[in-house]
């Protein structure tokens, strides 16, 4: 019996699930493969984050500095587990850096992978360099460089969010919703707006999702005090006249096809599972669902169970999720698998 | 089956050459026809910000398309064509040209309101109706609709006499949109009045009629809302981007 609880991946979900456990009194072993703690916003370093617009480094680095500063929490970071073997509340793992952790239980808040916008070549991403990712821009702007078209430098005066690059598209083999770039697409454009006035900023969607609240503060906020314009258009191809970037589709809503010249096209671009997700499923001996996320063994009676006993999971490693939402499934992660150890107890 | 993408192609935009050889095949004639490109090839930004610098157009901005408007409105039902939710489309993606193909029926628009009651996002369509009508007037785009001739009348004679009187009105409204005085309908609704009108109310009609009286002291106000009318027809037209600060011109005959 191993009363300690194995994390991996230190993101929101996980930095949550280490911060829970410490808060009653347990102790986690938290390992990362990335050098540094704090996830996609961290590492990816986005700017402003949905809902709450504190500044990532602020907010997901708030959470890194708590579990650092916790004794309760042995982070290992640059490390993966190699080996994950035992039974529930006796786990032995062996970490790429020789350490060999027991654990009662493991949590895997192993998150997601950007999807890459080379697999949709017809946008252009590769090949123009004004051609760039939500991720691009959110680093423009977390890094105080401001938006510009990284060809010459300039700021755009039209900028175009394309939605759904990487989502919903049977032809990449990618049928899900990635959930949270509509909202996040509508947070940077009104980021684009507040930087510079001037600039038009035109969404095309084949839907908008900014599902619950985020309706209000995100696509209605979008038109009503910045203006931005939204065209129901699935984007056929990006090219270039050799000065500005052509972005051509139908419109459907009048049933035109449209050849529009922009300065920066923007692929609000989707979460695809975690290209580790093969060697993850197999080293911790788990299912993964039909599309590569980590699958949940059932929706209502015990969260966070995946197909193993004793292997729990939170945040973006079983489906798109929100950072919000991945911090509550950290904690859910968290008090799950403290019941699970408490079960062992009281049988033993 | 119908072919649906036929009704896209518009007439216009058919070319057919009389004499044309393409690699040695004679194409002359109908086996020539070509369809004009109907791409829609840049988006004029200013022409939202221009609708909504005009009275009812403030709220264009917030539309998600809908269709509610469009749905409930009245011409809508009696000719397809009029399509409130497509023009608010135009307007705010800057589809001027698209535009430009229906200015001859915006004008339609019976102002009932059906549509600002239903739109879910309080874009009031009616006011962009207005707005879009006004814009076409004071572009040049169109004539001035004869609503807009009645409301300038009417509008000229309150500012003039702090007052209305009927007759003036009609007549002042007929003679500007060419009509005849001598109305079958007129005429018949006259001898009505004539004939159930206490004494009283046609003697004060009578007399209204023939002195025109203004209410009392109604100088000043009237210069206050001459400069008022003067300032905001000046705003619209810099809106617009149009030289001059004159407005549409309102009435002035008689007095
Ligand atoms: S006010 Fe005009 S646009 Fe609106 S429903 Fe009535 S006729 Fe249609
Ligand atoms: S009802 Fe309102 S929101 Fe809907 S299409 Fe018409 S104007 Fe736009």
């Amino acid at each position: 019996m191993n009363d300690s609880i194995l994390i991996v991946g230190g993101g929101p979900a996980g930095l949550a699930a280490a911060h829970a456990l410490a808060r009653v009194g347990r102790r986690s072993v938290l390992v990362d493969k990335a050098d540094r703690l704090g996830g996609a916003p961290i590492l990816s370093g986005y700017a402003k984050l949905v809902p709450s617009g504190e500044w990532a480094k602020d907010a997901i680095g708030g959470m890194v500095e708590r579990v650092r500063g916790d004794s309760r929490v042995e982070v290992h970071t640059g490390t993966t587990v190699r080996a994950f073997d035992g039974s529930p509340g006796d786990f032995t793992a062996q970490l790429s850096d020789g350490a060999t952790v027991r654990a009662g239980a493991a949590i895997l808040a192993t998150g997601f992978t950007h999807f890459d916008s080379l697999n949709k070549p017809e946008w252009g991403f590769g090949t123009f360099p004004d051609v760039v990712t939500t991720t691009q821009v959110e680093q423009m702007i977390s890094s105080g460089r401001g938006v510009h078209c990284p060809s010459d430098g300039r700021k755009p005066q039209r900028v175009a969010i394309l939605l759904c690059v990487g989502s919903r598209d049977r032809q990449i083999g990618r049928e899900w919703c990635s959930k949270i770039c509509c909202t996040v697409s509508a947070n940077l454009a009104m980021e684009i707006r507040e930087e510079l006035p001037d600039c038009h900023v035109y969404i095309y969607y084949m839907d908008i999702r900014t599902f619950g609240l985020y309706e209000t503060k995100y696509y209605w906020r979008s038109q009503e005090e910045f203006k931005i314009k939204y065209i129901k258009a699935r984007i056929a191809e990006v090219t270039s006249d050799g000065q500005k970037l052509i972005v051509k589709g139908e419109d459907t809503l009048v049933k035109r096809p449209v050849t529009i010249p922009f300065d920066l096209v923007v692929h609000a671009i989707g979460m695809d599972p975690n290209v580790d997700n093969q060697t993850i499923a197999s080293t911790f001996g788990v299912a993964l669902e039909p599309h590569g996320y980590l699958a949940r063994r059932n929706a209502y009676g015990n969260m966070a169970e995946t197909s193993r006993a004793g292997v729990f999971v939170a945040g973006a490693a079983s489906g798109p999720e929100t950072i919000d939402d991945s911090i509550g499934q950290g904690h859910a992660a968290a008090l799950t698998a403290l019941g699970s150890l408490g079960a062992e107890k009281a049988s033993a | 089956m119908p072919i649906h993408e036929k009704d896209l192609i518009r007439p216009e935009n058919l070319r057919t050459h009389e004499q044309l050889t393409v690699d040695g095949v004679d194409v002359s004639g109908h086996w020539s026809t070509f369809i004009q490109s109907r791409v829609v090839t840049d988006y004029n930004e200013a022409l939202e910000d221009e609708i909504a610098a005009l009275p009812g157009g403030e709220f264009i901005h917030r539309c998600w398309q809908c269709g509610s408007c469009t749905n409930a409105c009245t011409v809508n039902a009696v000719n397809p064509d009029f399509n409130p939710r497509f023009w608010i489309y135009l307007v705010r993606i800057g589809m001027e040209a698209e535009l430009l193909r229906d200015k001859d029926i915006v004008w339609q628009c019976v102002s009932c309101n059906k549509c600002t009651h239903i739109c879910p996002r309080d874009v009031n369509p009616e006011g962009v109706m207005k707005a879009i009508s006004h814009w076409l007037e004071l572009k040049g785009h169109t004539p001035k609709s004869p609503s807009m001739v009645f409301d300038e009348v009417f509008s000229d004679q309150v500012i003039r006499h702090g007052k209305i009187e009927d007759g003036r009105t009609i007549r002042r409204f007929f003679a500007r949109t060419g009509q005849a005085l001598q109305q079958d309908w007129l005429i018949e609704m006259a001898k009505r009045l004539a004939r159930h009108l206490p004494i009283g109310l046609l003697a004060r009609l009578g007399f209204s009629a023939a002195i025109a009286p203004r209410t009392r002291g109604w100088s000043r106000a009237r210069a206050a809302i001459e400069d008022y009318v003067k300032d905001q027809q000046a705003t619209q037209r810099r809106a617009l981007g149009l030289d001059g600060p004159g407005g549409p011109p309102t009435t002035r005959e008689g007095a």
